[in-house]
């Protein structure tokens, strides 16, 4: 997208809301700004109504944050906590249904690709963890095997938090939640594994804790989705209202479960990826900038 | 590949000429989708569907049809037919039967989201107890979705309805999903005699900028915008929001009208209206009706015919004046629940006249002699 | 033609029925006659009872679906009859009064004097044909079994025409224009592979009419 497409016109600079205004004069489109970068510029994302110490909004704060080319990055959504806050986020998004994200995201990505074809347009799918490794599994898996050109965002809460804290299949062996009223009797799904057996490009695993980490592996996904094929990042974003820890302790629930061995960052990289990766990031490409023929 | 030159929808449907050929309606889906200008085609298999978009597929191949891919079930295919028409391009999908039941809960996201997807629905029963066999049942489930629903009675309708439906759905003031029905296998499988234009010619490709919404491609304004409208929040503003859309939903159904009157010729075509008897019916049972009709007519009996074309919107206004003062008004159906009666019933003056019958369901043959009997009792 | 002709063909599964119905469809449309052919909606598979339905006329046709009141029966196979491999039992069910009968075996099958009663009230003509021998005989091959069929009814109607059979051969089975389902499209390839050339197979087909024709012999009642 051109930039001058969010600019206001001259005669409508009194009525518009202060912070679209900001979104104009100081957002990120078509700069190319990193998690480190936060606090400098009006962000895509304006206020939510998640929890207070809610994982996922810190989760969705960084990946907003370090998305390569938010002026064309079409996000889309699922059911689910994360769904609430994409109506205020400054990004073409799209809900659909509980479950079909990764469907309508090929489609869109294949009508883009049609429509832009010497432009970059990154399709991101941002879903909770029900959606993607429940009801939605079957289509996030296809989109891999099909190698959609997507990366697929999952944040990991561990429950389906919205309708009021059930057990989804990444909540932890054991876990006493609504619908497994004697405790979870499976192990979590090990989604990163499955990811890469599908044929992902790229895997990785990473949490708010170390949010340069988590902004990097993000940029990767991305990346390496426009370039070399699907990717998947399995954020761990805790619900401290359904699993009634401190809104405070967000990140130290995430510290004391690395301590305890219960999750660990994890990056898996194809060959085809890696190849891309260093050519980029060696500054033969210089990683978030537009390639030539971008720019309309 | 043919060298195709874009022409104008009135050249197509109503000036260029018009060529004889043998076809089965399988066969009219792909003539069909070789001259709309399709961008992208997604398919899965269902019998009695699965030739169409085999059919497409070749397309496809040929270069008529952009981009094409077999997804994983009708759910998702629904789905990705949605995200590539919300960003932008004209799609084509098809399904029937269980495929459809399957897909249902994008149905109505598609006319939410104001999405002009056309697909054709190719009928059949649906389990349990399994069957492949034709059955209209579908359709009954698919009256409130918000899509417009033509029925088609030949591959002949199959095909002329097919492309029409793109030229109703993108107009502005409509966009929504439009559903084009034949009767599985007794117009799918079946080979007949059409006349259908060369396909040198084909429609303008689709405009995303004739959306009332707009395409979700970040190439506008994109501050909380949303196709479909998230209006979960409880709170005033919210519901009024979702009663005002579902509103104007119904409403574009109904701007459609003036469209398909002039394109379709109207949303019903009648055959001696001002018979004592009238079969009113949609899709193959009104060629067994045809049928029926002939028979009866050969031995003075007064009989007449109406075709419903346009299912949605409802021809409700025609079908009460052609209704009024008439005998009997006979429904044959390919259905057991009889949902077209019920649609009659609710509309004419005196519903008492409406006899739901004869229906066939199941996979059979309606046979015209079926027909023929039931006029028989009602004229006794 | 003055009459119009309702043909139901009854086989089993692999034997062409459906194809036969397709050419002898498309030798009418050729002969500028209204026509329609569909098959019975079955899941398909070798040896299952196979129907397929031909009405042709010179009026505009109407009904679809099933030909519940046929003006000619055509059975592909004895196992049809003698073994009820098939959706219409028995297998002149509905045939029209004086409507004729094709069944393919060499020899008169042995029917029940019931079925011999119920022919003889219906004044039907029934007509054999050893329709997989001169299949074999002439082409080599059981599989245009089918083509035989066509030759039978051609030699007892003289309709579609000889020209307009031909040519919807060399369509269904030289041009790329026809539609097969699935499992048809790789028989196609086995029966093609076994004439190697298409014109040399619709050479032989054209045998198999006239030598079908030549090797019919009527049962009376």
């Amino acid at each position: 997208m051109s930039t001058r497409i969010v600019s206001i016109a001259p005669a409508f600079e009194d009525v518009m809301p202060k912070e679209y205004k900001e979104l104009v004069e100081n957002g990120p489109y078509g700069k190319d700004y990193k998690v480190t970068d936060l606090g400098k510029y009006k962000e895509l994302i304006e206020e939510h109504p998640l929890c207070a110490g809610c994982g996922l909004a810190l989760s969705l704060r960084l990946v907003l944050g370090s998305l390569p080319s938010p002026e064309d990055t079409v996000i889309v959504g699922s059911t689910g906590c994360s769904a609430l806050v994409f109506p205020q986020v400054g990004l073409h998004n799209v809900h659909s249904l509980f479950g079909n994200q990764n469907a309508v995201a090929s489609g869109i990505k294949r009508a883009l690709s049609l429509r832009f074809p010497d432009q970059v347009k990154d399709v991101v799918v941002v879903a909770g963890d029900g959606a993607t490794a429940d009801i939605g599994l079957d289509m996030v898996m296809q989109s891999w095997f099909r190698r959609e050109k997507i990366a697929t965002i999952m944040l990991d809460n561990e429950a389906y938090a919205n309708t009021g804290g059930q057990e989804s299949g990444m909540s932890m062996e054991g876990t006493v939640m609504n619908m497994a009223p004697k405790g979870k009797v499976f192990p979590k799904a090990d989604l990163p594994k499955v990811a890469e057996a599908a044929g992902c490009a790229y895997v990785a695993a990473a949490s708010p804790s170390r949010p340069g980490k988590l902004g990097k592996v993000v940029r990767r996904a991305i990346l390496i989705a426009r370039e070399v094929g699907p990717t998947y990042v399995q954020l761990l974003s805790p619900c401290p209202t359904n699993f009634k820890t401190k809104p405070s302790d967000t990140v130290v629930t995430i510290k004391a479960r690395e301590k305890e061995k219960r999750f660990k960052q994890y990056e898996y990289i194809s060959d085809d990826a890696r190849s891309f990766l260093s050519a980029l990031e060696d500054g033969k490409r210089s990683e978030g900038k537009q390639p030539e023929g971008k720019q309309s | 590949m043919l060298q195709q030159q874009v022409r104008s929808p009135d050249y197509l449907f109503f000036e260029a000429e018009k060529k004889k050929h043998f076809l089965s309606g399988s066969e009219a889906v792909r003539e069909a989708i070789r001259k709309a200008n399709v961008d992208v085609a997604i398919s899965y298999p269902i019998t009695p569907q699965s030739e169409s978009m085999h059919l497409v597929g070749d397309l496809f191949a040929e270069g008529y049809v952009k981009e094409y891919f077999r997804g994983e079930n009708e759910f998702a295919v629904m789905s990705s037919v949605s995200g590539a028409a919300m960003a932008g391009v004209r799609v084509f999908t098809a399904t029937g039967g269980p495929g459809t039941m399957r897909a249902f809960e994008m149905f109505p996201v598609w006319a939410g989201s104001r999405l002009p997807i056309v697909c054709a629905f190719l009928t059949r029963g649906i389990n349990s107890p399994l069957t492949i066999q034709p059955d209209t049942i579908e359709m009954a489930f698919l009256l409130e979705t918000g899509m417009l629903m033509l029925h088609a009675e030949t591959a002949q309708d199959l095909h002329d309805m097919l492309l029409k439906a793109f030229i109703v759905a993108e107009k502005t003031e409509v966009h929504l999903p439009v559903g084009v029905f034949a009767d599985g296998f007794f117009v799918t499988h079946t080979k007949e005699i059409l006349q259908i234009p060369d396909a040198d010619s084909k429609l303008p490709p689709y405009d995303p900028h004739c959306a009332p919404v707009p395409p979700m491609d970040m190439e506008s304004v994109p501050v909380r915008q949303m196709r479909d409208p998230f209006v979960m929040k409880s709170n005033f503003i919210s519901y009024a929001a979702h009663a005002s859309w579902q509103q104007e939903i119904e409403a574009a159904q109904e701007r459609s009208r003036k469209h398909l009157e002039r394109y379709l010729g109207g949303l019903v075509e009648t055959e001696h209206e001002d018979a004592e008897v009238l079969l009113i019916t949609s899709g193959t049972a009104v060629s067994q009706s045809r049928e029926a009709m002939r028979l009866c007519r050969q031995e003075g009996l007064s009989v007449g015919l109406v075709k419903i074309k346009s299912i949605r919107p409802f021809p409700s206004d025609e079908l009460r004046r052609l209704a009024a003062g008439k005998y009997a008004v006979i429904v044959p159906e390919l259905n057991r629940v009889g949902w077209l009666a019920k649609e009659l019933k609710a509309r004419v003056d005196d519903p008492r006249r409406v006899i739901g019958a004869p229906r066939v369901f199941g996979g059979m043959t309606m046979p015209a002699h079926l027909i023929v009997d039931e006029i028989r009792r009602v004229l006794q | 033609m003055t009459e119009k002709m309702s043909i139901r063909m009854s086989g089993l599964g692999g034997q062409g029925v459906v194809t036969a119905a397709h050419i002898l469809g498309m030798a009418a449309y050729k002969d500028d006659l209204q026509v329609t052919v569909n098959p019975f909606f079955g899941a398909e598979k070798r040896l299952a009872p196979a129907e397929s339905y031909v009405r042709i006329a010179q009026e505009p046709i109407y009904e679809r679906g099933e030909i519940l009141y046929p003006s000619l029966i055509m059975v592909f196979h004895p196992h049809v009859i003698t073994m009820g491999k098939s959706y219409t039992m028995p297998f002149f069910d509905g045939l029209e009064a004086g409507g004729t009968i094709i069944i393919n075996s060499a020899s008169a099958l042995d029917l029940s004097e019931e079925e011999r009663d119920n022919l003889a009230k219906l004044d039907a003509q029934v007509h054999y044909v050893p329709a997989s021998e001169v299949a074999m005989g002439v082409s080599g091959t059981h599989l245009s079994t089918n083509i035989a069929m066509l030759g039978a009814l051609y030699r007892i109607q003289q309709r579609p025409s000889l020209d307009a059979l031909e040519s919807a051969m060399v369509e269904r089975f030289g041009g790329s224009k026809f539609v097969a389902s699935g499992s048809t499209a790789a028989l196609d390839d086995a029966v093609k592979e076994k004439f190697a050339k298409v014109s040399q197979m619709i050479e032989k087909n054209l045998e198999v009419i006239e030598k079908a024709g030549e090797s019919m012999f009527q049962q009376t009642h």
